[in-house]
């Protein structure tokens, strides 16, 4: 392989050498040759690089003399094949290769509008990036995760109310329904897809709540009214980003129940409104309002 | 099944008991509230013959809420025992006769229309004895909560509200007494909370019956204070 490599080399030389005397008759005779016997510089110059073209030519014809010839021909594999059609009208690659680059830049046009416009609106549900990688696992996360992951995120709420009793059920495999016992006061039955709530039923204490009949309603308005209220609280605490303090943040909201009966509304300072007690609870503060007066 | 809490109301000066009664239940109609049907309390007492050992006076109450049941307090003097049982119970106070007379002079009895507002119940109940008007009861109830505690200033505002006159701030002293639960303890004096009375424990329809009873219990005293209709012996030792 080296003696090929010579040869070729060789033989470069001898291009840029013949490639030197072409350049120098080209230009003639110049200024740096002097005023006086310049045509005989001018000779004496091509005679040097002349020299220097049978030198060279010398060199190939010995290098290529070392050479053998190789014992078959090379395999050249797929390459091979190139050969064999060369005109581009049989090929009909040249539309294809046209089409697909149109397909990527309308792909490229339609994703930019598309971000723009997700951008521009902040209340989506569902948490839409396609460049941020990390966004994307947690999607997964929120909706996919494993039963254990719940179970720990329920019992570390367990553990850290007395008033407030969990009972975790799996009716429907692998997501969990909650019956949630507040005081004495209510029940809510929270059914959950992964760790996103995705319904909350809420009942009297003395009605029955089982997870075989999660739909129907309470019998008493109040407990109605508070339904409709864990619902908007449901949306409001709703964080793909971060479902599991969602989860925690949600339940320390709906604890505040357990004083639906005793505390008086912190507007209008009444107890009733309407034949009912405040119903609604502050999402931060946790303080008590009716329902008409928490706008006010 | 909600918290009762019974409230008489005295009939002004000048008005009959029908025309305060009538007065009422505009004043809840107006309010939002909706009649639904009457209801009747009534209690009749039988007091034991003498020749059958200790005296235990029986109260029967019936419940128009509760109609498939009969209540039964016996009364020893220092005791109440209450007892839920069938209708039929009243058929076996019939066969009791010889033991226990009933004094029909002193059966007494509650009734009037019943109003649904919201999640209250609101029974505007004119109480007769041997058919004499002798006073107005109130009955509320607030049926979504079951500890007496926890709603008793719901109830207190709504009967301010259209009663139009104050009422107490604290719970009615039947509330106060120690729960049922409590007392059937057999170690009920060592790990008696003093808190656990009954305003914090689950209402139960016994409840309603006894304070039912206790009302009963004054208007018959009022009566024999006045000297009204004249009953014999006093009910209650």
């Amino acid at each position: 392989m080296d003696s090929l490599n010579n040869a070729l080399s060789a033989i470069k030389n001898l291009r840029s050498s013949v490639g030197h005397v072409f350049e120098v008759l080209a230009n003639g005779v110049q200024a740096h040759h002097g005023d006086d016997g310049r045509d005989s510089k001018f000779l004496v110059q091509f005679q040097e690089l002349f020299n220097n073209v049978n030198l060279n030519l010398r060199e190939v014809e010995s290098v290529i003399n070392g050479l053998t010839p190789p014992p078959a021909p090379f395999n050249l594999g797929h390459t091979a094949a190139l050969a064999q059609e060369t005109t581009d009208e049989r090929q009909a690659l040249y539309s294809q290769l046209v089409n697909s680059y149109k397909w990527v830049d309308k792909i490229h046009e339609y994703s930019f509008l598309a971000n723009n416009i997700l951008n521009c609106n902040s209340l989506r549900r569902s948490y839409i990036s396609y460049s941020n990688k990390r966004g994307r696992l947690q999607i997964s996360s929120c909706n996919n995760t494993s039963p254990q992951h719940v179970d720990k995120v329920l019992n570390e709420l367990s553990l850290n109310s007395l008033q407030t009793n969990y009972k975790i059920w799996r009716p429907f495999g692998s997501n969990a329904v909650v019956i949630v016992n507040i005081g004495r006061i209510l029940k809510a039955a929270i059914v959950f897809k992964g760790v996103m709530i995705e319904w909350v039923t809420v009942k009297g204490f003395d009605e029955s709540l089982d997870v075989d009949d999660l739909w129907t309603e309470s019998r008493y308005e109040v407990f109605r009214k508070v339904q409709e209220q864990t619902h908007s609280a449901m949306l409001h605490f709703f964080s793909p980003t971060l479902p599991d303090l969602a989860v925690k943040s949600y339940m320390t909201w709906i604890h505040s129940y357990n004083k639906l009966f005793t505390e008086p509304c912190r507007r209008c300072g009444k107890y009733l409104y309407n034949a009912l007690p405040p119903t609604w609870r502050d999402l931060r503060t946790l303080e008590p309002f009716h329902e008409e007066c928490k706008n006010c | 099944m909600g918290v009762t809490v019974l409230q008489p109301y005295s009939v002004p000066e000048g008005q009959t008991g029908p025309q305060t009664i009538e007065f009422l239940a505009k004043r809840l109609l107006a309010l939002g509230a909706v009649q639904a049907s009457t209801f009747i309390v009534d209690c009749e007492t039988f007091i034991p013959n003498p020749q059958h050992g200790t005296p235990k006076t029986v109260h029967v109450l019936h419940n128009s809420e509760y109609p498939a049941s009969t209540f039964a307090v016996l009364d020893t003097g220092t005791k109440q025992v209450p007892l839920v049982a069938d209708a039929l119970f009243d058929l076996l106070m019939l066969k009791m006769a010889p033991a226990h007379t009933s004094k029909k002079q002193t059966k007494i009895e509650s009734k009037g229309a019943r109003f649904e507002y919201g999640d209250f119940l609101i029974k505007l109940g004119s109480v007769t004895m041997a058919e004499n008007f002798k006073g107005i009861l109130l009955e509320v109830e607030y049926r979504p909560c079951v500890i007496p505690s926890n709603c008793w200033e719901l109830i207190r505002e709504l009967l301010q509200g259209f009663l139009g006159v104050s009422i107490p701030a604290t719970i009615p002293p039947y509330f106060n007494t120690p729960s049922i639960m409590s007392m059937n303890h057999p170690k009920s004096s060592e790990i008696f909370n003093p808190n656990h009375t009954k305003q914090n424990d689950v209402y139960q329809p016994m409840d309603t019956i006894n304070q039912y009873l206790e009302h009963f219990g004054n208007f018959r005293k009022q009566t024999m204070l006045s000297g009204g209709t004249g009953i014999g012996a006093p009910l209650r030792s």
